[in-house]
């Protein structure tokens, strides 16, 4: 097949595109590739404004596909899940109290409302304007505080301001760059999603589903956790998904990547990777999605 | 070449500035810089613009003065040297400063002794941007003392004067003008330095970080209005810098 998949993908999939995905899809259909990652926020802002012309893009969240529908597309399909750890650096002075946490010897209770309110210890996060990730981080905080029965103040005082929605915050970085400040020393700990943290082999700490929005039949409990973003919208946490779509007239080399990612090849790399496997559903338009893709959501 | 022709190149070459202003409304300009906290990363750009300039001319000075004179013994291996500096892109010298300077180096560890770091912090900003800097003043800086006539040094020496007043009274006003042009270059790099700022110094924000994060948060349009900024900002020193050195070098034909 001749052609190339455009892909524009979420920061965190950015390896397993880039390392695992892309290999194996040129080899097996002969189609190029090409790839974006950004913060999927970015990615859709992108798009609609045609500063970057995909023909595939993976978003976490269907939240930054609505925005393009219906002239990008109109739908999309979620297909794999993952949820939040705290990923630390294991060379990092708090190291062994972060490991006492990872293997369950210290109650977690005590990582929210002690240690990561360290004056000193430097926290890693993304922008919750652009990034779900950065929104998610604030809800898991959110929720941890709700679920410990913290001090309201708590999620304040971890993130180091009571404007959660803010983009001005020493703790934020680039979302493409967050995991390599970690692992250069330059920050104690930093959010991740658990398949990111299994694929760059971060050392991290596991949360429990009632607090990580890895959990479909938690949603209601997710969604009671917000934040306000600088323009001037409220969001609320939801189960973390990653769903996929064709971006304008769908090319050839774009159906067939979505079809491959969506195959049970293409799933079993990302069951790989550490994402937790939804059964793939048409969300919106059924009669718009290529016929090379419905077929894959039969098998 | 006809003037015509060269017309052509310096728009072209132009080109983005003149995209730059003619995208943008006063309006836009006014909202840019007077919004909450904008100023803030203007006020960072220039201070460690000046910590920058003020390093490369402490440091960088004696060095380019060393090669011009040829005192440096095997003076290709120094000229490598430099050049292989130079020719480093900004992103992989930031790589290389979190491996020279990151918290894990000896040096990350005797600076946390002292509550520092460099890493993230204004040190780590004036860090990366000598780093982008420092070659093109080195090279500017040598050319401007080479292009001194060393006759005029020699007479100023018979005549009885010692080699530091030499240096204050002959060669340093004769060589002013071309190492204003070499901090001007230099000062345009740190100012605008990015590729090693963002690995190593992302925080405090500079205009050229506020430029990227804006472009990623809210779009294109609302970062011009930095860019224009930055462009003001440091255009007046290289300016200055240009007309007294072409000044300097039309008496010295005349």
């Amino acid at each position: 097949m001749t052609g190339t998949a455009n892909v524009a993908y979420a920061s965190s999939l950015e390896y397993l595109n880039e390392n695992v995905v892309k290999p194996a899809f040129i080899a097996a259909t002969g189609a190029g590739f090409s790839g974006t990652g950004n913060a999927s926020g970015t990615l859709s802002s992108d798009i609609a404004a045609h500063e970057i012309s995909p023909n595939v893009f993976e978003s976490v969240g269907g939240d930054n596909i609505t925005p393009l529908q219906p002239k990008f597309t109109t739908w999309y399909i979620p297909y794999a899940g993952t949820h939040m750890v705290i990923a630390y650096n294991p060379k990092s002075k708090y190291a062994s109290e972060f490991k006492a946490y990872a293997d369950g010897s210290k109650p977690l209770s005590t990582l929210f409302s002690s240690l990561l309110q360290t004056p000193g210890l430097k926290l890693g996060r993304t922008d919750p304007n652009t990034d779900p990730q950065g929104r998610d981080f604030i809800y898991m905080l959110e929720l941890a505080q709700k679920y410990y029965n913290l001090p309201s103040d708590t999620v304040s005082k971890i993130l180091g301001t009571s404007n959660w929605g803010t983009s001005n915050s020493s703790q934020i970085y680039a979302e493409s760059s967050l995991d390599s400040t970690l692992e250069s020393g330059q920050l104690d700990a930093a959010s991740a999603f658990v398949t990111q943290a299994i694929e760059l082999h971060l050392d991290y700490i596991p949360l429990p589903p009632q607090i990580n929005l890895g959990e479909a039949s938690l949603a209601s409990t997710y969604a009671t956790a917000t934040v306000k973003l600088e323009n001037g919208m409220t969001k609320s946490g939801s189960p973390q998904v990653i769903d996929i779509t064709t971006i304008g007239t769908p090319t050839p080399a774009g159906e067939a990547f979505v079809a491959y990612t969506l195959s049970p090849e293409g799933l079993a790399q990302y069951k790989a990777g550490g994402f937790s496997l939804i059964t793939p559903t048409v969300v919106g338009n059924k009669s718009a999605v290529p016929a090379a893709i419905l077929s894959e959501l039969g098998s | 070449m006809s003037i015509a022709g060269a017309a052509i190149i310096w728009i072209a070459l132009l080109g983005p500035v003149i995209t730059l202003i003619t995208r943008m409304s006063p309006g836009d300009i006014w909202t840019a810089l007077t919004g909450a906290g904008n100023l803030d990363p203007l006020l960072t750009s220039i201070e460690s613009g000046l910590v920058t300039l003020g390093v490369l001319l402490l440091l960088c000075t004696p060095l380019a003065w060393m090669l011009a004179r040829d005192r440096l013994p095997f003076p290709r291996i120094w000229e490598a040297g430099i050049l292989c500096s130079l020719l480093l892109p900004p992103l992989v010298i930031g790589l290389l400063l979190v491996f020279m300077v990151g918290p894990y180096t000896w040096v990350g560890t005797v600076l946390d002794w002292v509550h520092q770091s460099a890493t993230n912090t204004f040190l780590a900003l004036v860090i990366a941007e000598v780093y982008e800097s420092a070659p093109y003043y080195v090279l500017g800086a040598r050319a401007a003392f080479a292009s001194v006539d060393t006759g005029l040094e020699q007479q100023a020496g018979l005549l009885g004067d010692r080699p530091g007043r030499v240096f204050r009274r002959v060669t340093l006003p004769m060589a002013a003008p071309g190492l204003a042009m070499a901090l001007a270059v230099s000062w345009a790099r740190a100012i605008g330095a990015f590729g090693a700022v963002v690995i190593i110094a992302y925080h405090p924000f500079g205009i050229p970080m506020q430029i990227f994060t804006t472009l990623q948060e809210t779009g294109l349009y609302s970062a011009l209005p930095y860019a224009l900024v930055l462009l003001v900002v440091a255009l007046p020193l290289p300016m200055a810098a240009y007309v007294w050195s072409a000044r300097a070098e039309r008496r010295r034909r005349g």
